[in-house]
Order: structure tokens, then C-alpha cells, then sequence
């Protein structure tokens, strides 16, 4: 501890109450092009995080039609087969690659992690904005190739359908995959060196707060997976264009590997979207229970183990395409043992929970759901690593409700939960947690309505993508587009709540939570450059310095009784 | 040392801070390159070692590899000689070298896409087109994506000579010349590798014949 540089103990209040309450980072200069060509870390993070829930609009709204579609076999809102395949596909491109890989590096990423850090700003401001209009290329060429006839491939494009579809919007959209994939690398790359450079005297690896270490190895998987996805995606556009190449069996070119290249990427992948999320839960969890974290070096090493693990497991989304036995078994085997990264991840976060002093506000909530839904998702993920179940549920429902149970139920309730947890720190507005609440519920109704019939269908042996069935199956899908519409009412009641805090929200305390990691001490909103001094790192899950405060309706950090600021305090810190 | 307007707050205290950081980040970018290329090659291998019975990966009379390849291999290796010396002159502050030696490393760049040009029009000529099957095909793509990231590579360097011809590099912030070099050296060593298994895979083939 004698490397550390020590400021006087009044200096965290120095750092929120120095300058001038109207001047924050949305206030400090203003105009459209102040957004523009902005590059704060804070605003471009905002920009993201505006462009991310549009998509997921958008995203939603082709659920929600296909989910229609379903309600009847044969023909219900569209009489084309086409229309229908385009629809999933629209909407499982949209909600990965527009939607949930950004969602949490790069929106609340952007804003929070510099902060949480104690940097002024990402490494590379130019780059990262760079980023930002890769993603809004990305989103246009997807709006361009549905105006070029659309595209029907699914959002795997595997060969040889993706190279000989007639729809005419297959180029477009590998394009904008190809683009928006860059984007994703060259955050990831800022985010690798800003947590490698930028740490403040103070911030050492064990000292980060656990969203860190999830965004960090987030970004180790963005970075060396998804050059595979580029190369894979020119090499798939190039072959469509000319009808060469090295997928096309008919010159002794194979299409299976165009798969094992996909997966390469798109299992880690599926962790890129999974793990930011874990971290916000970590930090959801710890915060709400105000209690130190159980077990923060296994939850740290867990996301590392993940995202090992995910380069060596994609072949288990190949069981039925031909791998050899041998293969399949260690695939099988590999998988397997992502189960316990996982699952120490989940063991820690109850034990958390056990003996804290939960408060349940509406993000814990959110994090409560994630627990459940998790959870699940995981487990059935082990039926679909056992190689004989699989040979049975592959290509049904079964693996469409596991999947969304990880990418919905997780992955995007994590960043529901995430932005519940940080909008008062981005908007400085307090939402009306009754209103959030209730939407958080409805959306874990609706949700589990939707999904965990899918799971009895898909057993069932429904075959997932097809747009017509078996009159049997619609009983199962009738609920499951009923819960459809119920997540649609709780997304709705989530907008209203949110965006209504922006005009009639109270104003938000700096640390409305109880947290202890820097970003709840600094102003909300925060100021333009974050830290008007270098902060004073603490270990960011002590909570017992941390103390409701009624006079500022928040809750205040007082560091006094602890040695490490005032000498002259030692011993009578309480024995926590 | 830190950049502060009402616009951009930079992150790093002084330049040094800022040029490790670079650094760093270039070591990130060239793992992001080499997990391209490293797919490339897989994909490769696979291919060319697992063609369905009965086709043959070079049919009777195919050209073998380009000798030009062999010269564009020494004009690369040269040119990372020229880059690494502008790094040791920027570091001894010896402004003049700095700029021949970049204008040397930016010449030898753009030779070096002439020469593979050449070997391209070289196959083509004699009948190798992309038509002709996944020899072919292989071979363009892959000395095709290392040429696109060579001419990626050309902008900063042109940049990086400009500067040096303004002499604005010191021996304590001479980072685009380090960057620029790591990156040049990384292409080499990834040609290196890929002409080597272009090479012996090719070879293996007309052994077989």
C-alpha cells in the first residue's frame, strides 16, 4: 500500500461538489455537431446506446410479425414463405449484430467503463468514434439490402444457400456484417489498451470492478475471433459475386468449412454477449446486497476461463454436419466443461446474495431474472452439448428457446438491468422504480411465456425456421406468441418509464445505489472530463464506508474511519 | 503535455504515456491481423489437403508459383530493413536518414505491389484464371488479402513520411515510426509464412505428379 499516492480525505467530495452543477458532459458544449463529431467517450456511448435501442426496435418489431405469423399453421398475416424466412432472418441479424454484440461494450461500456476506471477517457477517442460510424454504415447497408429484395439465408448465412439464394439483398447485408464486425474489433482494441494504460495509481487488476473484468475479456474475444468472421464474410462475398470459390463443392471447395470458420466466430460470440452482462450482475448483485462480493477473484478468473474456453467449442453448433465421431465426442466433452466457469459465476452471486441486505430496487430485480433465466439457459445449453440429445433437439425449438434464454433472458436483461443501474448516472434523472419494476415483471412473464414453451414444442420435435406445422404444435405456438405480446406491453412500459424520467424525473443523487466504484463519485451526470482530480481508488467492494445519506437523498462515501486514508483511524474501522 | 479543449480531453498525461499506449495497440491490431491470415491458412490447408477423390489440385501442365514472388519476397525484406532503420534514426535524431529511410521503405512498398502485380498478370497470362480451380483461386486470394493490407498500410506511411520530412519526430516522440515499422514487420513476417506454405504445398503437389 506505500506505492499508493494518498489525497487528503476530503478530496472525493472536492471532486463532485467543485464545479458548477449545470455543467456536465450533455451540457459542456452543445448543437448537433457537438454530437457529431464528438469524441467523449460519454456521448459516444450515448449515440450507441440511442442507435442500439432503435435497432432493437426494429429487431422486435420482426419478432413480434413472425411471432404473428405463427399464430396459425399455413398462411396468417403474410402468404409467403419468403416473406416469412425473411423476417427471422431480419431479425436474428439484427438483434446479434446491431444489437446485442454493441449493446453492452459499446454503449454502456463506452460511458461507464473509463469512468469506473478513473480515465479521463478511452485510449484511442479518434478510433472509438471511428467505431461508432462503422456501426451506423453497418445499420445502413442493412436498411439498403432490404430495399434490394431482403434476404432469406438466416443469420448464419451457411453456404451453399447464402451463394445461390435469389434474394437480392445477401451482398448487402454480408457487407454490413463484414463492417460491423470491425466496429466490434476496434472497440474491443480500445477497451484492451484503456484497461492496460489507463488505470489511475491505485487501480490494480484486483481492484477493478468486476464489469471490468468482464468487458476485458469481452474484448479479448472481440478481438481475436472476430478478424475470423471478416475474412470469412469477404471470402462468402466474393464467392456469391464471381461463384467461386472455396466453399463450392462443385470445385472441390467445402461448404462445412464454411461453418467451421462461422462458428469460430460466432460461438465466442455468443460470450461477447453474454459476459459484459455477467458483470453487471456481479456489480448489480454486490451493490444491491451491499455486501462485499463472494468470491471476486474466482468471478474475475471465471470471465478469462469463458472466453478461453470459447474458441475451443464451436463444433458443437456442427454435431450434425458431418464431423467425425471423434470430433463430435470432444466437442461434446469441451463444451461441457464451460458449464463450470459458468456456474461458479452463479454459485457466487447467491452466495452474495446470502446474508446480504438486499434492496430491491428495480435493477436487482432485473438481475434477480437474469439469476432464473441464466440459469436455465445454461443448463439446457448441457442438453445440446450431449451429443445424443442433440442428434434429436438440433435444428428444433428446443435450441431456439435455450438460445434466447442466454441472448434474451441474459444477455439483453443484463443490459435492461444495466441501463436501470446507470441511467440516473447518465441522465442524472431518477425513473420511477414501482413503474420499472412492475415492467421488469411483466417482460420475466412474458418472456419465460414465450420461451419456455419453445422448449416443450422444440421436444416435441417441432423443426425450428419453418414457416408452416403440424396442427398439434399450435396450441404451443398460440402461448408462445401470446407471451410475445406481454414482453411487448413490459418493453413498452420500460420505455415509458425511462423516457419519462427524462422529462419529469427527479434529479438524480451521484450515488443513488449505494455503490462504492468510481463512477458513483463523480456528479450525475457526470462532468465533461469525469475526475477533476485523479480519484482515490478503494476496494470498490467494501461497502461498509458507504452510508445513506437522507440530506442528499443518496448515499455518500465516508472513507474516514479507514486507515488507508486517515492513519490516525487505525484499528477502529468495524470488524466487517 | 495533456490536450484539453472544449471538444476532446486526452486521456494520457504526456506524449510517452501516449506513444506505449500506441504501442501496445499496434501489438493488439497485429493479433487482429495475424487471426485473419491465420484463417486464411487454415482455410487453405483444408482445401488443398482434402480434395474430394479423383480431383486433382493441379491438373497436367499447371504452372508451378511465380518466381517474381521470390523477388517481391526480397524486395520486402528489404524494405523492413529501411523501416527499422528509420526507427534507430529517429531514436539518434538523425533527420535526414529518417527521411530516406522512409522514402526508401515507401518506395520499396510500392515496388513490392508492382512485383506482385507482375507474378498476378504472370499466372493469368498463362491460363491460371480463377476459373481454373481452386490452385488458382487459393493463390490470388491469399497473396490478394496480403496485398490489400499492404496498400492498407501505404496511407500511414505516407503520412509518417510527410511528418519526417517536417521534422517532426524527436528522439522522445518518434511513435508513428515505431507504429508504422511494427506494422511493416508484422506483413513481412505474415508474407514469410504464407509464401512458405504456398510454397511447400505447391511443391507437395508437383512431387505427387
Amino acid at each position: 500500500m506505500t506505492t499508493i499516492q494518498l489525497p487528503s480525505p476530503g478530496a472525493i467530495s472536492d471532486t463532485i461538489e467543485a464545479r458548477p452543477e449545470s455543467d456536465n458532459y450533455l451540457t459542456h458544449t452543445r448543437g448537433i455537431l457537438s454530437w457529431i463529431f464528438t469524441l467523449d467517450h460519454k456521448r459516444i456511448g450515448v449515440m450507441y446506446m440511442w442507435s442500439v435501442l432503435g435497432a432493437f426496435l426494429l429487431g422486435g418489431t420482426f419478432a413480434l410479425l413472425l411471432r404473428t405469423e405463427l399464430l396459425t399453421p399455413g398462411p396468417t398475416i403474410t402468404d409467403s414463405a419468403d416473406t416469412y424466412n425473411q423476417w427471422f432472418t431480419l431479425h436474428g441479424a439484427i438483434m446479434v449484430f446491431l444489437v446485442i454484440i454493441p449493446s453492452i461494450p459499446a454503449a454502456l461500456g463506452n460511458i461507464i467503463m473509463p469512468i469506473m476506471l478513473g480515465a479521463k477517457d478511452v485510449a484511442f477517442p479518434r478510433l472509438n468514434l471511428f467505431s461508432y460510424y462503422l456501426w451506423v454504415t453497418g445499420a445502413i447497408l442493412c436498411i439498403v439490402s432490404l430495399s434490394m429484395g431482403g434476404f432469406d439465408t438466416g443469420w448464419t448465412f451457411y453456404t451453399p444457400y447464402s451463394t445461390t439464394t435469389t434474394a437480392g439483398g445477401v451482398i448487402p447485408v454480408l457487407t454490413a456484417a463484414f463492417v460491423l464486425g470491425f466496429s466490434s474489433i476496434f472497440t474491443g482494441l480500445n477497451f484492451i489498451v484503456t484497461v492496460h494504460k489507463l488505470r489511475p495509481p491505485g487501480m490494480t487488476w484486483f481492484r477493478m470492478p468486476l464489469f471490468l473484468w468482464s468487458i476485458y475479456a469481452t474484448a479479448i474475444i472481440q478481438v481475436l475471433a472476430t478478424p475470423v468472421l471478416g475474412i470469412t464474410l469477404l471470402l462468402l462475398i466474393v464467392e456469391r459475386t464471381v461463384n467461386i470459390g472455396i466453399f463450392n463443392p462443385s470445385m472441390g471447395g467445402d461448404p462445412v468449412l464454411y461453418q467451421h470458420f462461422f462458428w469460430f466466430y460466432s460461438h465466442p460470440a455468443v460470450y461477447i454477449m453474454i459476459l459484459p452482462a455477467m458483470g453487471i450482475i456481479s456489480d448489480i448483485i454486490a451493490i444491491n446486497s451491499h455486501r462485499a462480493i463472494f468470491g471476486y477473484r474466482f468471478i474475475a478468473f471465471s470471465s478469462i476461463a469463458i472466453a478461453m474456453f470459447s474458441f475451443i467449442v464451436w463444433g458443437h453448433h456442427m454435431f450434425t454436419s458431418g464431423q467425425s465421431a471423434l470430433m463430435n465426442t470432444l466437442f461434446s466433452a469441451i463444451s461441457f466443461s464451460v458449464a463450470i466457469p459458468s456456474a461458479v459465476k452463479v454459485f457466487n452471486w447467491i452466495a452474495t446474495l446470502y446474508k446480504g441486505s438486499v434492496s430491491l430496487t428495480t435493477p436487482m430485480w432485473y438481475a434477480l431474472a437474469f439469476l432464473f433465466l441464466f440459469t436455465i439457459g445454461g443448463l439446457t445449453g448441457l442438453h445440446l452439448a450431449t451429443l445424443s440429445t442433440d442428434v434429436h433437439l438440433h435444428d428444433t425449438y428446443f435450441v431456439v428457446a435455450h438460445f434466447h434464454y442466454v441472448m434474451m433472458g441474459s444477455a439483453l436483461i443484463g443490459m435492461i438491468g444495466g441501463l436501470h443501474h446507470w441511467w440516473p448516472k447518465i441522465f442524472g434523472r431518477m425513473y420511477d422504480q414501482r413503474l420499472g419494476t412492475i415492467a421488469c415483471w411483466i417482460i420475466f412473464i412474458g418472456f419465460n411465456v414465450t420461451f419456455f414453451t419453445q422448449f416443450i414444442l422444440g421436444s416435441q420435435g417441432m423443426p425450428r425456421r419453418y414457416y408452416d406445422y403440424q396442427p398439434e404444435f399450435q396450441i404451443y405456438h398460440v402461448i408462445s406468441t401470446i407471451g410475445s405480446y406481454i414482453m411487448a406491453v413490459g418493453f413498452t412500459l420500460t420505455a415509458i418509464t425511462l423516457f419519462g424520467s427524462l422529462v419529469n424525473g427527479k434529479k438524480a443523487p451521484a450515488n443513488p445505489w449505494g455503490g462504492r466504484s468510481l463512477e458513483w463519485q463523480c456528479a450525475s451526470p457526470p462532468p465533461f472530463d469525469n475526475f477533476a482530480k485523479a480519484p482515490r481508488v478503494g476496494d470498490c467492494y467494501d461497502f461498509t464506508v458507504v452510508h445513506w445519506d437522507p440530506k442528499i437523498g443518496g448515499y455518500r462515501v465516508d472513507e474516514s474511519n479507514d486507515p488507508e486514508v486517515n492513519p490516525a483511524a487505525q484499528g477502529t474501522k468495524a470488524a466487517h | 503535455m495533456a490536450i484539453k479543449t472544449a471538444n476532446f480531453i486526452d486521456p494520457f498525461d504526456n506524449a510517452q504515456e501516449r506513444g506505449v499506449a500506441g504501442v501496445f495497440g499496434m501489438w493488439v491490431f497485429i493479433a487482429v491481423v495475424a487471426m485473419i491470415f491465420l484463417a486464411c491458412i487454415l482455410g487453405y490447408l483444408v482445401v488443398r489437403f482434402d480434395q474430394p477423390p479423383g480431383r486433382e489440385w493441379m491438373p497436367e501442365g499447371t504452372p508451378g508459383l511465380p518466381p517474381a514472388l521470390l523477388l517481391s519476397t526480397v524486395v520486402l525484406l528489404i524494405s523492413s530493413y529501411t523501416v527499422q532503420m528509420a526507427v534507430r534514426a529517429a531514436r539518434f535524431n538523425r533527420q535526414t536518414q529518417l527521411r530516406y529511410a522512409m522514402g526508401a521503405t515507401l518506395g520499396l512498398a510500392l515496388l513490392f505491389l508492382a512485383v506482385q502485380a507482375l507474378a498476378w498478370k504472370e499466372l493469368w497470362t498463362r491460363h491460371v484464371t480463377i476459373e481454373s480451380g481452386l490452385y488458382a483461386w487459393t493463390f490470388y486470394v491469399l497473396t490478394g488479402v496480403h496485398a490489400l493490407h499492404v496498400i492498407g498500410g501505404i496511407p500511414p506511411m505516407v503520412q509518417v513520411f510527410r511528418r519526417s520530412m517536417e521534422g517532426r519526430y524527436t528522439p522522445t516522440n518518434f511513435t508513428g515510426v515505431v507504429l508504422c515499422a511494427m506494422y511493416w514487420h508484422a506483413l513481412d513476417v505474415i508474407w514469410i509464412v504464407l509464401y512458405a506454405t504456398l510454397w511447400i504445398c505447391t511443391a507437395l503437389a508437383v512431387l505427387a505428379v
